[in-house]
């Protein structure tokens, strides 16, 4: 499609804000100190991608892209663009992380509304978050095993699963929803149970936790924790000791490091 | 201070658990800041709902009064019906075993690593797999 250039008088015109089509915006990615600067060159969010670069203002700075507006946007190479960036950037310094969309008018938008308007706020935050990264801990259950572990603590649940077994499955619906509802009671309980376990282990190992909301139904333990760089191994050890208690029910996983996305927003960080 | 490269991201696609690990993390967490002049992005919304909904619903229970169905016949193999337990049950039988053997070696393989999982490259070195 050529509908990017006009003939004609739309050439070398100064009348960039009608009639163009394109409105551009600046994405904004997360806050850092001023004196952070970007080496490597980075691609960012928007189809094209723009060059992530920063945007400076007294001690503090905004990495950001050019992005297209009227294009589409947020697809999966959007996402993660948005996160490898601050991931990648919070391994070495410390980063406020926006939530992904956040896209300002201009550059000069992002230096009076952004960074100008929250100085004192982000400068704050940002020391809060030196020499600390975050960390997620994401398990879920084994099906069966936990399936299995529920039935065998819980006689009604065991009476129903004999009333459905080899029947018919229009004729046992009522008992086939009652025993899928106990079951999905029992399998929260068990979160809830193993979530506590997870935040007891972690205990003295971390700055601070936040508890995720499960995303899938067989999720066991989803939380974020705040840890300082001396401290990562210690994670490690712990995560690697509760993946081998927990083997056979849960699959454990640790993410990180990565930007503090959980402890900046409305909860005040390291509280 | 310098921003580098992560240096274990290869060029490859990201993974479907990977993205979902993408999403817990940047869009209901990160900072919101209620004054900027944010532009109005629709794919988002649609993005946001699909992906977040985790909702214990009738179809979830019927969805777990099925996997007990099918765990009974993993584990107890007695006391079924012959008309039952033809070929269609035995593929049942195996395929169920086999998985939580693979399940099994996962985990095995994670511990023995004698570390975690990592997605991202590691602090403060980079370049050894590009």
């Amino acid at each position: 499609m050529a509908g990017s250039a006009k003939s004609g008088q739309a050439r070398g015109s100064r009348d960039k804000a009608s009639g163009s089509g394109k409105q551009k915006g600046t994405y904004v990615y997360g806050i850092v100190p001023a004196d952070v600067e970007v080496t490597d060159e980075m691609s960012g969010v928007g189809d094209p991608a723009g060059q992530v670069r920063v945007v400076a203002s007294d001690d503090l700075a905004a990495l950001v892209s050019d992005v297209d507006c009227s294009g589409s946007f947020g697809s999966p190479e959007d996402l993660v663009a948005h996160k490898e960036i601050l991931d990648s950037v919070a391994a070495e310094v410390p980063v406020l992380p926006l939530r992904f969309g956040a896209v300002l008018t201009d550059d000069e938008a992002v230096i009076h509304e952004l960074l100008d308007a929250h100085s004192d706020e982000f400068a704050g935050a940002l020391r809060e978050l030196e020499d600390r990264v975050q960390y997620v801990v994401k398990g879920r259950y084994d099906e069966d095993a936990i399936l299995g572990e529920v039935l065998s603590e819980n006689e009604e649940m065991a009476d129903l699963r004999e009333q459905i077994r080899g029947a018919d499955k229009d004729a046992t619906r009522d008992q086939r929803i009652r025993l899928g509802e106990m079951i999905s009671e029992a399998v929260a309980a068990k979160r809830e149970e193993d979530t506590r376990a997870l935040g007891d282990a972690m205990e003295g190992h971390c700055v601070a936790s936040a508890v995720r909301e499960p995303a899938h139904e067989l999720d066991a333990v989803h939380v974020a924790f705040l840890v300082t760089a001396d401290q990562e191994e210690e994670v490690e050890r712990v995560v690697s000791g509760l993946a081998r208690d927990w083997e056979k029910r849960i699959e454990l996983r640790l993410l990180g490091p990565m930007a503090a996305y959980d402890f900046v927003g409305a909860t005040e960080p390291g509280a | 201070m310098t921003v580098a490269q992560p240096g274990g991201s290869s060029g490859g696609r990201p993974q479907p658990s990977g993205l979902a690990d993408v999403i817990d993390s940047i869009l209901d967490k990160g900072l919101v800041i209620d004054a900027y002049v944010r532009v109005s992005l629709v794919g988002i919304e649609v993005l946001t709902v699909d992906a977040r909904v985790v909702i214990a619903s009738v179809d979830t229970y019927l969805r777990f009064a099925e996997a007990v169905n099918r765990l009974d016949i993993s584990q107890e193999k007695e006391g079924l019906p012959d008309l039952v337990g033809d070929m269609e049950e035995g593929g049942a039988k195996h395929k169920t075993k086999g998985a939580l053997e693979a399940a099994g070696d996962k985990l095995r393989d994670f511990a023995g690593d004698g570390g975690s999982r990592r997605e991202h490259a590691s602090r403060r070195r980079g370049g050894e797999e590009d």
